[in-house]
């Protein structure tokens, strides 16, 4: 049975982005005006029922997530929308802003009913300022037709959604560290608990979901929870976006459900069609760079958060890095920790001074100047980074190191013994240079 | 008391309900070492060396975060978590410098201390070490009028960051970049300005925070004792240690060389004001007056009590014969109770029931610049006593919140030449009795016949005396002084007054009895003593029991005068035993994840 897109069906058109093509071609707001005819715990239900995970890396069912949110307080509650998307291989949030603003705006006001909130935010990426520019416009044609603002469809419910832009810390997209840099503080993690359900945005009851996760609301508003986990294996249902990057032929945002395995996405040809340059395949990355790595083995494993994290690995943002023969994996740690040591937020003890570290030894290593006790201080130094750390940063950074040492140790030895790259020159002239680390 | 009970290394601790895990561990006298935790602050769970296993929880948990529960099972010293506990202090090491033989810190180090006991035994870090401002001394850059910044030995616990915020209120300080580039630093570098200041040098748990009087001046094992007595500076009284520095063997004795805050809830909690803290150099100053001095043709010169007493005597007896309310008294709120007992004994001896008619108390008074919310507020009143003198029935008129007296009517009665003598008791430091330049004027241009000035430093009043009597400062003396909450407290006798400096509440019984009155007070304890039995019933009723703290040594005033010091210094001095065998459990642990081609480190070496 072929899949039939519902998040992406209509992203390729040229006004899809606009509040008329919504209408008419995806029953813009009819998710909305559907809910507000019912209570908001008949909404948590739903939407409990549909088995919605959350699409942002952790897979934890929406509808516990809004049932948790404290109702008995006389605080204000929110919506806060996770659009940081800074997770390195991960795009398909940016899709879903640019060409079809109006679903997430949809499922904004739909959660702000639900958990009860009036307010909206949506935390979006620093670097996505032409995607503020898309979204920032639709939600004034939306604040013009009625589907936001005060008494929407006549029914009482009033609902603001408003756009922040980040200043470009990854750290930004860790649900507390978000709260804090939308309350314009430093973008750090707070001690949880209070988790943000009890004391979020400005230590009120506050709800942060996923932009991926917010656009599925109103496709299960109109469809019904039946529909939606029809598409997916049990307990993963729904439709899935993957950003395929890396050595392939089609890299892009591909939807499916998530009974396609991690195969047909790599060589589909409805998906990204296979290998590059002939160079076989040798490892992916399955959701964002944060994961361990997994193997040829591996690839028949359906791309479901279960199925996944069975298999070894997590599907996370399901940013899918495929990594040809040519890649050295030395390098690839060290290119992934340039990146953690640099969007460390500091606060950790362990994160902040291991991932400098971890980048100082991988650096030396990738150079041949390594020794062979370095690369057990590298597993030593990873593993005292992980699960040490107050969010889940700490587990990121190391998880480069510790998955490249478990899968390919030979490489890091191979590089030691040798004094040098052990990878042919014009595949390694291949690999891009980091700024000021050559 | 709602209480739950835990265990913690297999014994039972029962602690108020809401209290963390590692403020039940401190309570219980079990060892966790912590960093950015501090009990005066909110809590971060940052610095990670606090982490313990908890039963039931998947991860190591930060104990200064994790609330006890009923029946919690709490372990601080399996191998998991000694083995992870040290991978945090490797890490901690990694960037400092370990310049501790220069640092001020050293040996009073909350780092160094919890890195003995817990940390591993040497680093593997073999990297050139991250610096921010140089290197040696280079790195100390100025941090405000008050303080030196070592960016290079920061641990980035944040104390001072949340200090800055919770308490002063003025959140001059953050932290700027990120990750390992991360520093403590004030906006443009301009330092932190603030009267609560001297503070961050004692929430910082490593050498970062230094102020600018105390760096370089003295090392902890040269300050062998410690005495604890109450700040006298302003009308707050706030709980406070006064450290003594050994002087040389040649020189015997010891030296006033830093005022700590002391916690004391009621009061100050745990903090204390750069006034307090860093206005102490007066009491062992050039101008301490240290002989008494009496005003001969070639001005003022030194003699002995036995000539200043007669001729102070002969000035006051000759100035009452005319009239006896031509001799007044001028004395300054920074008297203590004792003093002003047995002052109100004398004048009420001559001068009959209305007596105290014929003193003047004085005072200053400033507004402290603090930001409007700040949570430790510097009284206006710079007077300690202030209450201890309407407690007694002198004439203050609205007292700590009113303004300062201004002595208007003394001054005019002086200018009128209806006063002859003026006695001024003056024990605070300079310019604290207020502005006496018209009294100077007076005695220079002979309206009076006698200016007598009992005080502890040369001021320009007791420049233009007859007759100069010194007294003690309130750190050389056992003295009872009532804050501006109307607690009753003693500040106690530290150092060794100088010379033949004298007590100043038997410097007025000698002068009674000089007079012809029946005032045989020998001792301080002697007066208390009568001030307890003459005011019974009110808070000075138990004057004569006070018991007075005395100087001790440093390591058993750390161990156990001071429960309420043990969040800062609980560490200190104590025989932890090492927690030794990490490395080989470290190694263990990774040599689990790392399949058979492991090789240990050690092997690797060879």
């Amino acid at each position: 049975m072929a899949y039939e897109p519902v998040l992406t069906r209509h992203v390729g058109d040229q006004d899809a982005y606009t509040l008329d093509a919504y209408v008419a071609k995806q029953r813009g707001y009819e998710g909305l005006r559907k809910a507000l005819t019912q209570k908001p715990g008949e909404i948590i239900d739903l939407v409990k029922a549909s088995g919605l995970r959350g699409r942002g890396g952790a897979g934890f069912p929406t509808g516990l997530k809004w049932q948790f949110v404290l109702k008995d307080t006389p605080k204000p509650k929110y919506i806060c929308c996770n659009a940081d998307e800074s997770e390195p291989g991960t795009f398909k949030d940016h899709v879903l802003m640019e060409r079809n603003p109006h679903l997430l705006i949809e499922g904004c006001a739909i959660a702000c009913y639900a958990i009860g909130a009036k307010v909206a935010y949506i935390y979006i990426r620093g670097e996505f300022y032409h995607v503020q520019q898309v979204l920032e416009a639709e939600i004034e044609k939306a604040y013009k037709a009625g589907f936001l603002g005060k008494n929407i469809f006549g029914s009482g419910f009033d609902c603001d959604v408003f756009v922040h832009r980040g200043a470009g810390a990854y750290e930004a997209g860790e649900e507390t560290a978000l709260i804090e840099s939308l309350e314009g503080k430093r973008a750090q993690p707070r001690i949880k608990p209070p988790f943000p359900a009890v004391a979020g945005l400005y230590q009120c009851p506050t709800a942060v979901n996923n932009v991926e996760t917010l656009c599925n609301v109103p496709l299960i508003m109109m469809n019904g929870p039946e529909w939606f986990t029809a598409l997916g294996p049990e307990k993963n249902g729904g439709p899935k976006l993957y950003c395929i990057s890396g050595h392939v032929k089609r890299p892009g945002v591909y939807e499916a459900s998530m009974h396609t395995t991690l195969r047909e996405l790599i060589y589909g040809e409805q998906f990204a069609g296979g290998m590059i340059d002939e160079h076989p395949f040798k490892a992916i990355i399955p959701g964002g760079s944060s994961v361990p790595l997994l193997l040829d083995k591996d690839l028949d494993t359906p791309a479901s958060f279960d199925d996944v994290q069975k298999a070894g690995s997590l599907l996370g943002s399901a940013g899918l890095i495929v990594l040809n023969d040519t890649v050295c994996m030395v390098w690839l740690a060290k290119n992934l920790l340039y990146f953690y040591r640099h969007e460390s937020c500091g606060k950790c003890t362990p994160c902040r001074e291991g991932g400098d570290w971890l980048f100082k030894l991988l650096t030396r290593i990738e150079q041949g100047e390594g020794q062979a006790k370095d690369i057990d201080l590298l597993f030593g130094v990873a593993s005292n980074i992980a699960g040490k750390t107050l969010c889940a940063f700490g587990d990121a950074a190391a998880t480069p190191v510790l998955t490249t040492l478990k899968l390919f140790r030979h490489e890091f030895e191979a590089h030691v013994r040798e004094g040098r790259c052990t990878i042919p020159a014009e595949w390694r002239a291949r690999q891009p240079m980091l700024a000021g680390h050559h | 008391m709602e209480t739950v009970t835990l265990t913690i290394d297999g014994r039972p601790v029962t602690v108020e309900k809401g209290r963390t895990v590692l403020q039940a561990a401190i309570e219980a006298g079990i060892s966790v070492p912590y960093y950015c935790y501090h009990p005066g602050i909110s809590i971060d769970g940052s610095c990670r060396v606090c982490i313990v296993k908890i039963e039931k929880m998947p991860k190591l948990q930060t104990s200064c975060s994790t609330v006890c529960t009923e029946g919690m099972v709490v372990s601080t010293r399996d191998a998991e978590t000694v083995a992870a506990r040290a991978g945090v202090f490797e890490f901690l090491l990694v960037n400092h410098p370990l310049d501790c033989p220069v640092c001020d810190k050293g040996g009073e180090c909350p780092l160094q201390d919890f890195s003995y006991t817990f940390g591993p035994a040497d680093s593997r870090m073999d990297f050139p070490r991250r610096t921010f401002d140089g290197e040696g001394v280079k790195a100390d850059v100025d941090f405000g009028p008050t303080l030196m910044l070592n960016r290079n030995r920061c641990i980035l616990c944040t104390r001072c960051v949340r200090f800055m915020k919770e308490i002063d209120t003025d959140a001059q300080i953050g932290v700027v970049d990120r990750g390992c580039g991360s520093e403590i630093a004030t906006f443009q570098e301009h330092g932190v300005h603030s009267l609560l200041s001297g503070n961050l040098m004692d929430v910082c748990p490593v050498g970062a925070i230094t102020t600018r009087d105390y760096r370089f001046k003295s090392r902890p094992w040269d300050n062998p004792t410690v005495v604890d007595t109450t700040c006298t500076l302003c009308s707050k009284g706030c709980s406070t240690s006064a450290w003594l520095k050994a002087k040389p063997e040649w020189a015997k004795g010891s030296q006033l060389i830093r005022m700590t805050p002391r916690f004391n809830p009621d009061v100050n909690g745990y903090w204390m004001c750069d006034i307090g803290r860093f206005n102490y150099h007066w009491i062992e100053s050039e101008t301490r007056l240290r002989r008494p001095m009496i005003r001969t043709a070639a001005g003022l010169e030194k003699v002995g009590w036995h000539d200043a007493e007669p001729r102070l005597r002969d000035k006051i007896q000759e100035a009452a014969a005319a009239d006896p309310d031509a001799v007044r008294f001028i004395v300054s709120a920074h008297a203590a109770t004792e003093e002003l007992f047995v002052l109100k004994q004398m004048v009420q001896g001559l001068l009959g029931a209305d007596g105290l008619k014929s003193v003047s108390m004085a005072w200053t008074r400033s507004e402290k610049p603090q930001p409007p919310n700040a949570k430790f507020k510097i009284p206006a009143a710079n007077a300690p006593n202030v209450n201890g003198a309407r407690d007694l029935g002198f004439m203050v008129g609205q007292g700590n919140d009113g303004p300062a007296p201004d002595l208007a009517e003394l001054k005019a009665a002086v200018e009128a030449g209806r006063v002859k003598a003026v006695y001024v008791l003056d024990p605070g430091p300079d310019g604290s009795i207020g502005d006496l330049s018209w009294l100077v004027e007076a005695r220079r241009t002979g309206k009076l016949s006698l200016l007598a000035v009992q005080g502890v430093v040369m001021t320009p009043h007791a420049a233009a005396a007859d007759v100069v009597l010194p007294g003690y400062a309130f750190v050389e003396k056992d003295a009872l002084f009532t804050n501006d909450q109307g607690q009753v407290q003693s500040a106690s006798l530290a150092i060794v007054a100088p010379a033949e400096a004298r007590e100043d509440c038997l410097i007025l019984a000698g002068l009674a009895r000089a007079l012809g009155l029946d005032i045989a007070y020998q001792t301080s304890d002697e007066v208390r003593r009568a001030l307890g039995g003459a005011m019974p019933g009110t808070a000075y009723a138990g004057a004569g029991t006070v018991v007075f703290t005395r100087p001790v040594p440093a390591a058993s005033w750390l161990q156990a005068s001071n429960p309420s010091e043990r969040w800062k210094w609980d560490f200190m001095f104590q025989d932890l035993p090492p927690v030794k065998g990490h490395n080989v459990q470290l190694e263990g642990l990774a040599r689990e994840g790392a399949g058979p081609n492991y090789i240990p480190l050690r092997q690797v070496d060879k």
